[in-house]
């Protein structure tokens, strides 16, 4: 096979990749940001709420951790007018990527709550804090540093796997991708690019969520 | 040592520029690995009826698939399908995963720069569709409107230039998820062939579903990578000769319902 690379052509529509890649990191960022309240919900309603709460999380953590993301994006997406809801295709892959996101999420978060020792909440009701108080600081920020690593993963494996959005006809990197690449013909090229858009997009969230876990845990606790 | 050294770079220096003089005109052409490994790979897209289907036992069917067979019965080949999305019909091909699309690809300037096309095999029209409820009569009434269309299809090319300022265009990756859309009311009408449009129809009466605009017509056909013009050459005479005897215009009317119009030749 005599391929012959031409790249210029994508240099020509580069601003419009990097609209998708802004679209990508808003749609991801924003999905982030939701999910992980979401997830911190679930998992403060599993390990101490009441037994309809917990079963009704562990029903929907199993539910959406046991079907592919893109049947998740699908049923949202198609069921929702029968809802009387005609969301855009954006607006509801952030609500498949949110609902997804908070199902992986709450189960890393609940191993950080369950790993804080029982002597410690323990002694904070001994000291009087309310039970809100011993939620925020005796539990959630020790569980949230503990999991960080785990966390950061499951955020970067999110921004990822958008790409699969644009098959309801949400509007980031890979459909600006797919729609250059299917009216140029020159696909390689296209995807080649859009790999190293991704790549990049990734060891920048990589290194900005790292720098929001110095900022909370390191920075935050040194004073 | 220096003998060894001296010996590899006279055989580097005399080797290498004949090896490169020598090895276009070695080289097997398409069409000749086709006949020698008995094998014809062709780039088939089955989510978009009637053209490629799957039938109700998972197997490719409709008319490219139809021509495909009988194109690789007569080469004498065993036929291999290489299933892709509308979108990946190009690609599949300049990436050598197949030696030709069938897929009906209509035939368009921008695309030529990209493949070679064969001598058209049919015929179809880009329509827009919608339920009755939804009024749309002329293109102007497209403004405010969303309407669905499929990635590297010919609505791609053809309905954003027809769609007045103002038409919300949403573009899906496959026509599977464009009628979906159109179906569960996220689009109020979509763009596709007339003969895909009639099986969403026929296929949902209470949705009641009809045809609003013409877009275009054109002739497809099979495409080959630039430099195959042996096999594009192969197929254009089999193309002849099934013309000629009814082979194409029978493959045709079974699965759009309409006569073969005259097929023009290029």
């Amino acid at each position: 096979m005599n391929y012959v690379f031409q790249f210029n052509v994508v240099w020509d529509h580069f601003p419009e990749l990097l609209h998708g890649a802004r679209l990508t990191i808003q749609l991801s960022a924003m999905a982030m940001a939701l999910g992980l309240c979401l997830a911190i919900v679930c998992a403060y309603g599993k390990s101490a709420g009441p037994k309809p709460v917990r079963w009704l999380v562990g029903f929907y953590v199993e539910l959406i951790r046991n079907t592919p993301f893109l049947v998740q994006i699908f049923i949202i997406y198609f069921s929702l007018p029968m809802l009387g809801l005609r969301l855009t295709a954006n607006t509801a892959a952030l609500l498949a990527m949110t609902v997804n996101l908070g199902a992986y999420a709450s189960e890393i978060v609940r191993a950080g709550i369950e790993a804080i020792p029982q002597g410690q909440v323990e002694a904070a009701r001994a000291l009087g804090l309310r039970r809100l108080q011993i939620f925020r600081f005796i539990i959630i920020f020790p569980a949230l540093k503990t999991v960080y690593p785990a966390l950061s993963s499951q955020f970067i494996l999110l921004m990822l796997s958008s790409s699969v959005v644009s098959t309801i006809s949400a509007v980031e990197l890979t459909a600006i991708t797919n729609s250059l690449q299917s009216t140029t013909f020159r696909s390689f090229e296209f995807y080649f690019v859009a790999t190293g858009l991704y790549l990049v997009m990734a060891l920048g969230f990589r290194a900005a969520l790292g720098a929001i876990y110095w900022a909370v845990f390191q920075h935050g606790r040194a004073a | 040592m220096r003998i060894c050294v001296r010996l590899l770079i006279t055989v580097l220096l005399v080797a290498v520029p004949a090896m490169m003089i020598a090895a276009p005109a070695r080289a097997d052409s398409t069409l000749d690995k086709i006949l020698k490994e008995k094998k014809l790979r062709v780039a088939i897209d089955v989510a978009n009826p009637p053209f490629g289907v799957l039938d109700k036992a998972g197997e490719p069917d409709g008319s490219d698939v139809a021509v495909a067979r009988q194109m690789a019965k007569d080469m004498g080949a065993e036929l291999e399908f290489v299933q892709v999305p509308s979108t990946g019909r190009i690609p599949a091909l300049l990436a050598g995963r197949a030696d030709v699309t069938i897929a009906s690809i209509s035939v368009t300037a921008d695309r030529a720069k990209a493949v070679m096309y064969c001598n058209p095999n049919g015929a179809l029209q880009i329509v827009i569709f919608g339920p009755q409820s939804v009024a749309i009569k002329t293109p102007a009434d497209l403004a405010g409107k969303r309407i669905g269309i499929t990635r590297a299809t010919l609505e791609e090319a053809t309905v954003p230039k027809m769609a007045s300022a103002g038409t919300d265009i949403v573009w899906f990756d496959d026509i599977g998820a464009t009628i979906q859309a159109l179906l569960s009311g996220q689009v109020d009408a979509v763009a596709m062939t007339s003969f895909a449009g009639k099986t969403v129809a026929d296929g949902n009466p209470d949705k009641h579903i009809e045809t609003k605009l013409l877009v275009t017509t054109a002739f497809y056909g099979p495409i080959v990578r630039h430099d195959d013009f042996e096999l594009r050459q192969w197929i254009n005479t089999w193309l002849f000769l099934n013309t000629q005897n009814g082979t194409l215009a029978a493959i045709y009317k079974k699965y759009t319902g309409i006569d073969l119009p005259v097929l023009p030749v290029f």
